[in-house]
């Protein structure tokens, strides 16, 4: 992975493109480059209701074709539902759908093309492995459908569970599979009927941690080998930032903020993106506006220590709060020169997690949860000094 | 937005387009169906409530209250069915209560048999209940009478054609569903409430009385409620048992206007809906009880009741109890009526009985008799067939599509489970008697009839199996691509397959035995085996209505036996 982390580049300079742009970052090296990349999906004004209330409220945005993007919220955000209609799964109460420049839904212009006939392909949260049938015949139900002569079935069946390394188990019952190969299975039919499109509900959610974490990867390396478009539903944001081009976060039917996943972990508009993804330290002050541009600002914390930080919006003046993720920042011992916001603290408490020590600081503002890795080791009451680069120091919106 | 959206011509075209696809259609056609066919006949009963002209002239030409009013000259009916229905109401709850409390709470041996047993007098079912009771304390020469008289005695000692009797075979035969709730509710009971009763020092007894009880009285309460209601609407062991004694109850009341000459359509109308009216009010009252009620005693959690450890006199005492029950529902009247069959003259002292086969013989070679259990089997099998497939149509509708108007249609389907039998099956038929298509007195009417009255049962029971299956197993089809259709036969009926399988037994079953809308809608060439059952008890002899009633149990006993067998495993069949 190239570029994960511009600030740790240098200094203060490299917030250049703080605009968030909306088209697929530059990530990835494949051939689908954002110039021929027309729209795959497109979603405008889209709005759910059921009965008073109203699921999804006005979500718009566009897929361009090979992307993996992930919606991204917690539970009853609208992320499902989004899917559902996309799929055809949901009918919506507004609002238009196009896949592959074709529309298949919009209530004004009464069209609605029902779901067998959009030509996607979903993999399901509960996986939907009919028990009823061997795997063989699960994977070539959509090839079946689609009429293709014994022979391709076979050969196509074979192809899809090859790629999920599950080779040899066609003659076996569905019903007796365990959870990891039902996942598998599933897989394998939804790309065995080569769609350009796959949809994924929380396809994870199910496992265990440590074969979720297998599957990432899997799947992230299956979607770029296939070159699928898809669209991928999940409220986990580990898994979210892992896996996509570009991330959608929703909160109560909207969307709250879209980029890569390194703009959403590294820059977080509101105090809900900063909450939600990743682990954050929200710091309440006020904003001395001096400049209504975005870019760096100062703001004067609750203890009357002044901070250098960074707008990615033109500040209004009423903003009364900063996100600095707990990763980072830096602990030092007391006397070693001075970084940008070093402020004096002492270490409260130190809990050990292995994969990295979690601190929380006493500070002029009250207590600061900060993540070092596990070499990192200060004492219990020990007085440190803290700081953080300023372009980390993200002024939320009010 | 028209605008936008072009001309109104192009808005219909492709409104018309979305709609009119198998999936459309199917749906519009079933629920439509479906519901014509219910709210058809109570429309009728309605309109001829009101008809205070010539009561068997269609349309009525005189409306008004009178029929309703004339409910106040038929006080002693009313007294009967508040008597009988009390009566059996009490034993029903009594014994369901004792039953319950002994086969979920107690450690007595067979157990898990035994609560099968405990549903077997619901298949053997009233009609025949009633008979079977008959002989064995009929006046005069019931079993128990002659007993009496060689062991000395005068008189009757017993006589089940009274308040009393006609309760008690009610309580026997239709009470089941006592039982049902009370047990479900001691199962979902926190055992720790009991245990620690004990663990502070109360006796058994002392644990019973002051924490069982109190906790399972909601579902006592609940279950008196339920069963006083259907008590009302009772019918076959009131025709069987009180007809003979002139004792009248407000559903045999409806059948002698009905079958009276002149027939009073009309009367019988008022007298339906009335009875239709309080069951109605004593049902919402138990479905107020039933949702406020019991939530201390249940909470979701799956408990794993554990059993009071009961000494060793304690234990076959107890076990002897429910035996007793089973003796006495079961065992007993089904002998008698065995017994009764392969005699000449029904008696029980056997020294004096010729035995015979010829009324089986005459059963089965006696023309209607013969015509009459073929009619049965045949409307069995075909409404079964051609039920089961319409009824996963619609409950797939139901509870899968969005198709508007499902939820209108689901209450519909419902409403024949509210309405006594015998009273919708009187609105059946002064609709089809008035309805310009010639079905009356044939058997298509009575298949008609009986999807209708079925309906509920069918509903509840497959719609239950559907909304177990996974919605999505069903959604991926179609995202593989698959219509309506293929994934109806590829997914939807290989996943519902055991709960076809036991909603084709269950109409089976209730399609061989039914009686309450038979009676009302069977003519002279259209005759089937339950109202055939209680003719030939009113004009000729106990011993060949004994034959046909044991030829009609052994079919539903065959069903069941299939039904048992092939529901093994699946939940939520039980037929209330």
């Amino acid at each position: 992975m190239v570029n994960l982390f511009r600030s740790s580049q240098a200094g203060a300079g490299p917030i250049a493109g703080a605009q968030i742009d909306d088209t697929a970052a530059g990530r990835r090296a494949g051939p689908p480059t954002p110039q021929d990349s027309a729209p795959c999906i497109e979603v405008s004004d889209l709005l759910v209701r059921y009965g008073d209330i109203v699921a999804v409220n006005g979500v718009s945005f566009t897929v361009p074709r090979g992307e993996h993007l992930t919606l991204l919220g917690p539970s009853g955000c609208g992320k499902t539902t989004t899917l559902r209609a996309i799929a055809g799964l949901e009918p919506p109460a507004a609002g238009s759908i196009r896949i592959d420049g074709k529309l298949v839904h919009s209530k004004a212009d009464g069209v609605d093309v029902p779901a067998e006939k959009r030509g996607i392909s979903m993999v399901f949260q509960s996986y939907a492995v009919w028990p009823h049938m061997t795997v063989f015949e699960n994977v070539a139900y959509g090839l079946r459908v689609r009429r293709l002569d014994p022979a391709t079935v076979t050969e196509k069946v074979e192809w899809a569970l090859d790629l999920v390394h599950m080779q040899g188990y066609g003659p076996r019952s569905a019903a007796k599979l365990s959870g990891g190969q039902q996942q598998r299975v599933a897989l394998a039919r939804a790309i065995a009927f080569s769609p350009t499109v796959v949809l994924f509900d929380e396809p994870l959610s199910n496992l265990d941690a440590k074969l979720r974490a297998e599957m990432r990867v899997e799947l992230r390396e299956l979607q770029q080998r296939l070159e699928i478009t898809s669209v991928y539903v999940t409220h986990d944001q580990e898994e979210a930032l892992a896996i996509s081009d570009r991330v959608v976060v929703m909160n109560e039917g909207r969307i709250v903020q879209i980029g890569t996943p390194e703009e959403i972990y590294n820059r977080p508009r509101s105090r809900f993106v900063a909450d939600f993804v990743g682990s954050a330290n929200l710091i309440g002050g006020r904003v001395r506006a001096d400049s209504h541009e975005p870019g760096p600002v100062e703001f004067e914390m609750a203890g009357g220590v002044l901070l250098r930080g960074y707008a990615l919006h033109a500040p209004r003046g009423d903003e009364t709060q900063v996100a600095v993720r707990t990763a980072y920042i830096t602990l030092e011992a007391p006397g070693a020169p001075d970084g940008p916001n070093a402020v004096a603290g002492s270490i409260h408490r130190r809990l050990f997690h292995g994969d990295f020590i979690q601190y929380i600081v006493d500070w002029p503002a009250g207590q600061l949860v900060i993540r070092r890795p596990p070499t990192d080791v200060f004492e219990e009451g020990a007085g440190v000094v803290i700081s953080f680069a300023p372009e980390h120091c993200i002024l939320l919106e009010a | 937005m028209s605008m936008r959206t072009g001309s109104l011509a192009t808005r219909f075209h492709r409104w018309w387009e979305r709609v009119a696809t198998v999936q459309g259609i199917t749906s519009a056609v079933v629920l439509l169906g479906c519901g014509a066919l219910v709210l058809y006949p109570v429309l009728f009963l309605i309109q001829e409530s009101f008809n205070t002209g010539d009561p068997i002239v269609f349309p009525a030409e005189q409306y008004g209250l009178e029929n309703y009013l004339d409910l106040v000259n038929e006080l002693g009916v009313i007294r009967n069915t508040a008597a009988v229905a009390g009566l059996a109401t009490v034993m029903a709850v009594f014994f369901g209560f004792v039953l319950a409390w002994i086969l979920s709470r107690t450690d007595v041996p067979g157990r898990r048999l035994l609560e099968r047993l405990m549903e077997l007098p619901y298949y053997v079912t009233p009609l025949v209940g009633a008979l079977a009771w008959s002989v064995l304390a009929g006046p005069k020469n019931g079993f128990l009478n002659q007993l009496w008289r060689l062991l000395g005695g005068q008189g009757d000692v017993v006589n089940v054609q009274s308040a009393y009797g006609i309760a008690w075979v009610m309580a026997l035969f239709e009470g089941t569903v006592a039982f049902m709730m009370i047990s479900a509710a001691m199962k979902s009971m926190d055992p720790a409430l009991e245990e620690s009763s004990r663990v502070l020092g109360g006796s058994k007894l002392r644990t019973m009385v002051r924490i069982t009880l109190p906790l399972v009285t909601p579902a006592v309460l609940g279950a008196t409620i339920f069963v006083f209601a259907e008590m009302l609407g009772s019918f076959a062991a009131a025709l069987v048992l009180g007809i003979p004694a002139r004792y009248y109850v407000i559903t045999t009341a409806i059948y002698e206007s009905t079958f009276s000459y002149p027939p009073n359509y009309a009367k019988a109308s008022a007298m339906g809906l009335a009875l239709f009216a309080v069951m109605f009010v004593t049902l919402s009252i138990y479905r107020r009880i039933v949702t406020r009620g019991v939530h201390t005693t249940i909470t979701g959690k799956a408990f794993r009741p554990r059993v009071m450890v009961m000494g060793r006199w304690w234990r076959w005492m107890l076990v002897g109890v429910c035996w007793a029950y089973v003796f006495v529902a079961v065992v007993l009247p089904m002998g008698a009526l065995l017994l009764t069959s392969f005699q000449r003259f029904a008696t029980v002292i056997l020294p004096e009985s010729v035995f015979t086969l010829a009324n089986y013989q005459t059963s089965l070679r006696m023309g209607p008799v013969r015509s009459a259990l073929g009619n049965s089997v045949m409307l069995g099998l075909g409404v079964a067939t051609v039920g089961v497939v319409i009824i996963t149509v619609l409950v797939w509708i139901i509870y899968r599509s969005n198709a508007p108007g499902r939820g209108v249609i689901e209450y519909l389907v419902m409403f024949p489970q509210a309405v006594p039998r015998m009273v919708f099956g009187l609105g059946l038929l002064w609709a089809w008697l008035n309805l310009p298509v010639p079905i009356y007195g044939t058997l298509w009417l009575l298949a008609l009839a009986y999807f209708t009255v079925l309906l509920p049962l069918g509903v509840r029971t497959l719609g239950g199996v559907v909304l177990q299956i996974d919605r999505s197993l069903e959604e991926c089809a179609r995202m593989c691509g698959a219509s309506w259709l293929h994934q109806l036969r590829t997914v939807t009926v290989p996943l519902l397959r055991p709960g076809i399988v036991a909603t084709w037994l269950l109409f089976f079953m209730a399609s061989v035995r039914e009686l309450g809308a038979s009676i009302f809608l069977m003519g002279p060439h259209s005759k089937v085996i339950a109202p055939s059952i209680v003719s030939s008890w009113m004009t000729s002899g106990t011993e060949l209505t004994a034959a046909m009633a044991i030829i009609q149990s052994a079919t539903v006993l065959v069903a069941l036996l299939i039904l048992v067998r092939s529901v093994r495993g699946i939940s939520g069949e039980s037929p209330w």
